[in-house]
């Protein structure tokens, strides 16, 4: 069944317009249109730059805070879940997640010390 | 002594083929490599499988069999490397034929990548722990390696997403202004375009969320989003931007294909602790004034551009599902007058509501 037509189309339709036109224009046609809307293109575009730091700064923190409890993250190991990467202590196996929004960093690894010291996880994932 | 994570395949040295690991650099092998790597391991093996999948994913690779000549070959050609492979193992100095005790923790490898990181904060570095029976084995990394990726499978898959990550993070580094700026703005735009269904996000949920795709995504099939370096960083983004977007989209008018139920979303960690992210999610119940705040909208936009019949026009073109040539044809414009309206609108509609706050 054909989804109903949202009332917000032309909008986006307007916007989804603009959007593409930004990439075709060159790097001085750029800078020079932030100047004309009263920006200044460096600051501005030192603020995306600090926008795109976060995720590099949040991945950081994640690992300093695991650290500090004694736990170790593997980093090809995160999977996406709907709003948050989840990863578990390759130690001890509590659980971590970074919400995206807000970098907030979550689960029972945060709250709790590695417990891992002396013991071994078999094969069937139990600890002994 | 078995593994002690199921999913982590880790070789031993001594179990590995050396009968067909003479990889050599021949004209032929070489792929026109743009990148480069410094592979620090002294088992001869491991070195060339190593090697053999570093040039494979082309790089030019250095390699050194101690921290010695490591550090010998880093100050000799340290701006070009991209990439730095490290083993946790590695001996001070080969001539002396140092013998590793497996038996207690080996940090060679971890002083060398300290060194590295303290003349280069930004190098790019790689631990390799494959010579660690269990990664339960592997001495913890300090706190200021803590962000240096772990390799403990030889696996070409896990080698090459850490490989991504790295690359990622020195392609985002080396944004230019302007690109920084087109990146901005198209996510300005794209956000603006959800209307009610961006919820609460900006520019910058939506851009983030790209570059999380990117670097984490890349070892999750489903939700990532690998990085081909055949497009560049930029449009990699816009690409996954767009994605984003629809999927936000989906989500608020409820045809996502993967739809989660309120108590889908309200899950629970590993150890049973109740995460709730569903505030975060814009609401697709329909407002009793839904139609009348996207028709205000329309109107906004067009009392915005009412001074610029050409503005106008196109707007109304757009609106109405015009491509470029009929808008052209319909309003008797040409190529000129068509930009310059465009110019105007993106600057005109960027500042009327386009979301932006300086941080």
């Amino acid at each position: 069944m054909r989804a109903k037509k949202s009332s917000s189309e032309p909008l986006e339709r307007v916007m989804n317009q603009l959007s593409e036109t930004v990439l075709g224009l060159s790097d001085e046609d750029i800078l020079a249109e932030a100047g004309a809307a009263g920006r200044d293109p460096q600051l501005e575009a030192a603020q995306v730059g600090r926008v795109l730091e976060r995720p590099l700064q949040g991945l950081e923190n994640v690992n300093l805070c695991l650290s500090n409890l004694g736990h170790s993250v593997n980093p090809s190991q995160w999977y996406c879940g709907p709003l948050a990467y989840h990863n578990t202590c390759v130690r001890c196996g509590l659980s971590v997640s970074l919400t995206i929004a807000s970098a907030e960093i979550r689960g029972s690894a945060v709250d709790r010390a590695c417990r891992a010291k002396g013991l071994r996880i078999r094969e069937t994932g139990t600890f002994s | 002594m078995g593994h002690l994570l199921p999913y982590i395949a880790i070789p031993v040295p001594g179990q590995i083929s050396e009968g067909n690991e003479s990889h050599r650099l021949t004209p032929t092998s070489i792929k026109v490599p743009s990148k480069s790597a410094l592979l620090v391991e002294n088992n001869e093996s491991l070195l060339n499988l190593l090697r053999r999948n570093l040039l494979d994913m082309g790089y030019t690779v250095r390699t050194a069999p101690d921290v010695k000549e490591a550090l010998r070959l880093y100050r000799d050609f340290a701006p070009t490397f991209n990439v730095i492979l490290i083993n946790y193992c590695i001996p001070e100095c080969s001539a002396l034929d140092e013998r590793i005790d497996y038996s207690s923790p080996q940090t060679k490898g971890i002083e060398l990548a300290k060194s590295i990181r303290g003349m280069d904060p930004s190098q790019g570095i790689i631990l390799l722990a494959l010579d660690f029976q269990s990664v339960g084995d592997v001495p913890p990394r300090p706190p200021e390696l803590m962000n240096v990726p772990l390799v403990v499978d030889i696996s070409r898959p896990q080698l090459r997403i850490v490989l991504e990550k790295i690359e990622v993070v020195r392609a985002v580094k080396a944004l230019t202004p302007a690109e920084q700026l087109r990146l901005k703005r198209f996510a300005m735009f794209r956000v603006r375009g959800l209307g009610r269904a961006a919820g609460t996000r900006d520019w910058e949920d939506l851009l983030q969320e790209a570059l999380y795709r990117t670097l984490i995504g890349a070892a999750d099939i489903k939700n990532g989003r690998h990085w081909n370096k055949k497009v560049d960083l930029v449009k990699h983004l816009v690409e996954t931007m767009k994605s984003i977007a629809s999927s936000w989209k989906r989500q608020f008018t409820g045809h996502e294909a993967n739809t989660y139920l309120v108590s889908e979303l309200q899950t629970h960690d590993a150890e049973g602790e109740e995460y709730s992210p569903v505030d975060n999610l814009a609401s697709g119940q329909p407002l009793t004034d839904e139609g009348l705040i996207e028709a205000e909208e329309e109107n906004r936009m067009l009392a915005t551009l009412r001074d610029n019949p050409v503005a106008t026009a196109v707007l109304l073109g757009w609106m109405n599902g015009l491509r470029k040539n009929e808008i052209l044809a319909k309003y008797g414009l040409d190529e000129k007058r068509y930009a310059a309206a465009v110019r105007r609108m993106r600057l005109k509609l960027l500042g009327s509501g386009g979301g932006d706050h300086e941080s």
